[in-house]
């Protein structure tokens, strides 16, 4: 009952949060059309107790823009025929597949969706689902959860349309606290209040937190022992005398089990350390004179890859999760660092300095080759990958400020995500 | 009747015949008795058996006032006065008590003035000294080597430090905003340690310093130009 009440409440929280902050329109900076999509036609939503303007705002908008950034599927925009046409209409429009949705609102407030898309060219049904939601749920989310249902369908893998983004905000005076916000930039909420520095966070795959925060004066290693838990010291469990001079870049493990994380010493050096949560125990993974940090987990939790000066300007380095088997991993560039293994394992995304300005890159593990994605005069840093792999969310100056903006893997469509500036260290986790 | 005339001569003759008989004390004998009685009384005085008390004195209270005569004892007006002047004894007293604690108060007082007075020049001079000294250095771009011009700022620290033996001071590495925060992060704590170990060789005991990295959460400037990552790339000293 209580969890009941505290979902409630989460809802009426992110549905009041929708009603006053309305979601920035959907910027394309770039863009660009691809023929390996597959091209959906949407009819009119039949709608009834339900304004039209809402459901255009709300529901028919929100549904376009995610489905264009899943990047697999492409929404005709035009010369479309009538509603009352037949299949055979659409298809000689262009389009593959025809949506169509029929929205009602019960007088409870309820509200119920049922879409169905059929295959204009066999001229049979491909996907049929009703939704039913609560009247508290807003109309955008069931739109996040029909986009991921049709981009799941078409590849088997579900969309990310219902995902958000953990990143670090800046509120001025020294004091950064962790927000999050869905990932068509609706919905902002703030995940930490210590009034102070508080940086790099990182999701587990089961929705945990942890970061770390200067709020003792010294910095500290916080996070969640337990899915919804209290926020509450991981590391150092002991006093250490101010030997510890840095903590900075926590990452779960892939089990959530483990937290790898940067402990720098009164010598200047920072090492890769490895916390179990069971034991209390930290291990060291590298022991180097010099920088090691930014550890990133492949997915399934046997290695690392990191950023470390050892050879001199900082490079990206692979070993496995016990310090053994250390290779280098990026061949080019004086200053190549932010290494972030993708969900799959096949790719490491990472920021390279070139010209003086930094830019995202992705090295295929399978190639041994590295692609540049970003481009420009302005700054790209702190790549995430959407938990679908089809995208990187990162942080830019482009526009003066740093803000939030997702790419797809040719950097051809860049979308700025928020006009919020301040913003670093986005994380991409899955959605509720 | 006729029997009185022998009777009465009788008894004349006897009266007279027995006074003859007994003949009274001579002044030595009484000279003698008295100087008896006396040596009696004496000798007993020097055994200690002489009466304690005075057998006609029954009131206690008033041993001026024998049975049946007074000499004009005022007991009353005694014990006031006696009462009087103890009271004013103590008040004597009290104030001679007073006033040396007020005095001994004051001196202490101004000693506790004076030895404010000459902390809180002492914590001038410390916080002078301490502004003057802690300056803040500089680095070149992802370097954490000590500039050769920041050397002297340096030895100034140093002798602050040896000048001020409580002083402790915390270190702080920072950065510019080129670069990966965290990697930042690292470089800042390089930077401070940098700093930490040039004072060492300086002579100055490192316990007495911690070390932080801001890396570049925390900017004096915010442009993007060589002029303002230059003030940016610094290492702070504050006092803890």
């Amino acid at each position: 009952m209580t969890r009941f009440l505290i979902r409630t409440f989460l809802w009426v929280l992110a549905a009041s949060g929708l009603c006053a902050q309305q979601a920035p329109p959907t910027e394309v900076v770039l863009t660009a059309t691809s023929s390996a999509k597959l091209v959906l036609a949407m009819a009119a939503p039949k709608v009834t107790g339900v304004s039209e303007a809402t459901v255009g705002t709300e529901f028919t908008a929100v549904l376009k823009r995610d489905l264009d950034e899943s990047g697999v599927i492409a929404v005709l925009q035009e010369r479309l025929p009538a509603d009352s046409a037949p299949v055979k209409a659409w298809k000689e429009a262009g389009a593959q597949w025809l949506l169509t949705v029929r929205l009602s609102k019960a007088a409870s407030g309820d509200l119920q969706l049922e879409a169905s898309a059929v295959d204009t060219g066999a001229e049979k049904g491909v996907f049929t689902r009703t939704y039913k939601a609560d009247k508290i749920v807003p109309l955008r989310h069931i739109a996040h959860s029909l986009a991921d249902d049709l981009v799941g369908r078409l590849t088997g893998d579900r969309g990310v349309a219902s995902s958000r983004i953990v990143f670090v905000r800046g509120l001025g005076k020294g004091v950064k606290e962790i927000f999050q916000v869905d990932r068509d930039g609706a919905g902002l909420m703030q995940l930490t209040r210590h009034g102070a520095l508080t940086l790099a966070p990182t999701v587990a795959q089961d929705g945990r937190l942890a970061y770390v925060t200067y709020k003792g004066g010294a910095p500290e290693v916080w996070g969640q022992r337990r899915l919804n838990g209290d926020h509450q010291k991981l590391y150092p469990t002991t006093s250490t005398g101010g030997m510890i001079s840095m903590l900075s870049s926590p990452a779960w493990s892939p089990d959530g089990k483990r937290l790898a994380f940067v402990q720098g010493d009164r010598r200047g050096n920072a090492d890769i350390m490895v916390l179990d949560l069971a034991t209390g125990r930290a291990r060291r993974l590298t022991d180097s004179t010099g920088i090691n940090t930014e550890p990133s987990w492949n997915p399934n939790g046997t290695q690392l890859a990191f950023t470390s000066d050892r050879e001199g300007g900082p490079q990206v380095f692979l070993m496995q999760d016990d310090g053994s088997n250390l290779r280098k991993l990026t061949q080019e560039g004086l200053y190549n660092a932010s290494p972030a293994w993708s969900p799959n394992g096949a790719m490491v995304a990472y920021v390279s300095r070139f010209e003086g300005k930094f830019d995202l890159f992705i090295y295929k593990l399978g190639e041994g080759k590295a692609y540049q994605i970003t481009t420009g005069v302005s700054t790209s840093e702190s790549p995430a990958w959407s938990p679908d792999e089809r995208r990187l969310v990162f942080t830019s100056n482009r526009f003066g400020s740093s803000q939030l903006f997702t790419t797809d893997l040719s950097g051809r469509q860049i979308l700025r995500m928020s006009e919020m500036g301040d913003c670093q260290s986005p994380r991409w986790i899955r959605g509720r | 009747m006729r029997y009185g005339i022998y009777i009465v001569p009788a008894a004349i003759v006897l009266t007279l015949g027995s006074l003859a008989c007994k003949p009274p004390k001579t002044a030595e004998q009484i000279k003698a008795e008295t100087q008896t009685a006396f040596n009696e009384g004496y000798q007993a005085f020097k055994d200690g058996k002489a009466r304690a008390t005075n057998p006609y004195v029954n009131d206690k209270e008033n041993p001026h006032k024998a049975q049946g005569w007074n000499d004009g004892w005022d007991k009353a007006a005694a014990d006031k006065a006696a009462a009087d002047k103890a009271a004013a004894d103590a008040k004597a007293a009290a104030d001679l008590k007073a006033a040396a604690d007020r005095a001994a108060a004051d001196k202490a007082a101004a000693e506790e003035a004076a030895r404010k007075a000459a902390a809180a020049e002492k914590a001038a001079a410390f916080k002078r000294a301490a502004e003057a000294a802690l300056k803040t250095i500089h680095f070149d771009f992802d370097k954490a080597e000590i500039k050769a011009n920041d050397r002297a700022l340096l030895q100034g620290i140093a002798d602050f430090m040896k000048a001020f033996p409580t002083a402790k001071v915390e270190i702080e590495g920072h950065c510019d905003e080129r670069g990966t925060n965290e990697y930042n992060l690292a470089l800042g704590n390089k930077r401070a340690a940098g700093a930490l170990a040039y004072l060492k060789t300086l002579g100055v005991d490192e316990a007495r310093f911690t070390t932080i990295s801001y890396g570049k959460e925390r900017p004096l400037c915010t442009e993007a130009k060589e002029a303002c990552w230059s003030l940016n790339r610094r290492g702070e000293f504050k006092l803890k």
